[in-house]
């Protein structure tokens, strides 16, 4: 009976893809902010190389830094401009923007929703669990490869007037990098979400990965006898191997492949327990 | 003919706590079945159940036929839910909101929103997160009859709406009940179940104590009845009244040398009037059928002291 007069004159269509559209027409907004907020702090930055990268006097003061705070900010490296990017804005200022935006992100397409008491009536129509959690973190990748790439054509784009002498391949392998930290924490927030379903413990969990993977590579940058925390720091896997000076590593690829685990342990939990009890 | 929802021994328990003791449900195609319980009694955790986001712990749950475990978004699609405790948030429209869930359903006719929308006076271009509790009921209202579904699932579907709207609500669910449509509707407040439902089942702690019509539902409520004779003519009627079967609650009230007696009968009508009859009467009223009552009655004297406390 419904089926004949739907198919006759269908006002709303059915498109692919719903949920993953839904959730960018609700958040592009704060795209917006952070993309702008990214573009200020590389603007800022990277055309500061020349006074402060290459600069005598700075170095004198990185060398009158204690050899350990140099070692955590990675400064060692900041007399070539691989270095100093990395030092200023992959490793330091982006990686925080896209930590917070990833955490935000990953929290809330499963737990916050949950949380806010919006996720029932979506489950009651005619959407699977599987959908819902892959439909909506592609929404949180998406958002996260424009950061990456607004990240890699600001970095291009510097390149040369801010004498950076950076690869393209560096580049790319830059804004991979970093755009596989932002996979990964986005990638637990949901996992954390999807089995819990409390949008704090989630947060919690996203940024402590995060913040965790800084502190291991710190610690493990200060000597060989710390080195081994490496292998547990999403940090490291995304610039151990100095992606903006050599390029790619099979290293970063650690950082997509335990996101799609996450991603995947995140859709089993979902589809096996109650939701908004 | 299968019915639209079958569950048997439905059970659910969260940790040590039960909120379903074995629920037995037969709805039949083409009714409007409503559950009536008091908060907490397991009305939504039924319906819940019904639509797959909670899961039973045992017992057997038919949704047009299909386990709502297996039956996926094909099922769902057949389903128009509003769960009762309705939450929109976010800067969206409602139109824009109600055109995505039209999306998740696979799709609606021309103009079904607006129509809907219309009849329940509702504004369509303001952002849902700003609209009033009634008015964000009424998106709810739209978005589970819009495609026309074969069931339709209302967690107190009432909740928040003004009269007029509440009686527009009615009506649809009477055009729903003639398109061939099954309603299945849960509420605390006993008239609107008996104004829209054609089977009752009575829902307290878990359990269903009790599956009737509300015909028979009614045949079983008591009548508010109220007399006001003068003063002097107060003891005969007492004495009339005496002989009245299962007139209770009997209290007189006297004002201005006229007497009020006010009682609650439990049974026909015609013996309580022919007593009263031979009484000098300045005024008398037979109230409707106390639904109410009789659905505590079957909550049981426990549950009545709560509701009174």
């Amino acid at each position: 009976m419904s089926a004949t007069m739907q198919s006759s004159r269908t006002a709303v269509r059915a498109r692919p893809l719903p949920l993953l559209r839904r959730q960018l027409a609700e958040t592009w907004r704060g795209l917006i902010g952070w993309s702008l907020g990214l573009a200020g702090v590389v603007g800022m930055y990277l055309p500061l190389y020349s006074t402060i990268g290459g600069n005598p006097e700075f170095l004198a003061i990185i060398e009158s830094l204690p050899p350990e705070l140099v070692a955590a900010l990675s400064y060692d490296q900041i007399t070539t401009g691989a270095g100093y990017t990395q030092g200023t804005v992959h490793g330091l200022i982006g990686f925080v923007l896209v930590t917070i935006a990833a955490v935000g992100w990953g929290s809330s397409i499963i737990a916050g929703d949950e949380e806010r008491g919006t996720l029932e009536l979506v489950l009651a129509h005619g959407v699977g669990r599987t959908q819902v959690v892959l439909e909506r973190f592609a929404a949180i990748a998406l958002k996260l490869i424009a950061l990456a790439v607004l990240l890699g054509l600001m970095v291009l784009g510097l390149n040369e007037p801010a004498a950076l002498e950076l690869s393209l391949e560096g580049i790319v392998a830059g804004s991979m990098a970093l755009l596989g930290v932002g996979l990964l924490t986005a990638a637990v927030g949901t996992m954390t979400g999807a089995i819990i379903g409390r949008r704090s413990i989630a947060v919690g969990a996203a940024a402590g990965v995060a913040v965790l993977g800084y502190a291991l590579n710190a610690l493990g940058n200060q000597n060989p006898d710390l080195e081994w925390m490496h292998v547990l720091s999403p940090y490291f896997w995304a610039y151990g191997a100095a992606p903006l000076a050599d390029g790619f590593d099979p290293l970063m690829g650690l950082l997509y492949a335990v996101s799609a685990v996450a991603l995947t342990v995140a859709v089993i939990a979902f589809r096996r327990r109650d939701v908004a009890v | 003919m299968t019915p639209v929802i079958e569950t048997r021994a439905l059970t659910k328990r969260y940790g040590r706590r039960t909120a379903l003791h074995g629920i037995d449900l037969t709805i039949e195609p083409g009714r409007v079945f409503g559950v009536i319980g008091p908060t907490g009694a397991g009305k939504t955790t039924t319906m819940r159940v019904l639509l797959d986001i909670i899961r039973a712990t045992s017992g057997d749950v038919r949704v047009l036929g299909h386990d709502p475990r297996t039956g996926g978004p094909a099922l769902r699609r057949r389903i128009g839910y509003l769960p009762g405790e309705l939450a929109l948030a976010g800067r969206a429209t409602a139109r824009s909101l109600l055109h995505h869930y039209a999306e998740l359903n696979g799709g609606i006719e021309h103009g079904r929103i607006d129509e809907l929308a219309d009849r329940l006076g509702l504004e369509l271009g303001r952002p849902v997160r700003s609209l009033s509790k009634g008015n964000k009921q009424k998106v709810g209202l739209v978005q589970a009859f819009a495609h026309r579904p074969d069931l339709l699932v209302l967690d107190e579907p009432t909740s928040g709406l003004d009269p007029l709207v509440q009686q527009e609500f009615l009506t649809m669910v009477r055009e729903a009940r003639e398109a061939g449509q099954t309603v299945f509707l849960s509420s605390h407040v006993i008239s609107e179940i008996q104004q829209a439902a054609d089977d009752v089942a009575v829902l307290r702690s878990g359990r269903i104590v009790d599956v009737s019509t509300v015909e028979r539902l009614r045949a079983a409520a008591r009548r508010s009845v109220r007399i006001t004779v003068r003063a002097d003519d107060r003891d005969a009627l007492l004495a009339r009244l005496s002989s009245v079967s299962r007139l209770d609650d009997v209290t007189v009230t006297e004002v201005d040398g006229t007497a009020m007696v006010h009682g609650m009968l439990g049974d026909g009508v015609a013996p309580f009037v022919a007593a009263v009859a031979a009484s000098d009467l300045l005024d008398l009223v037979v109230q409707e059928p106390d639904l109410e009552s009789a659905v505590l009655g079957f909550y049981g004297p426990s549950a009545e002291q709560e509701e009174q406390s």
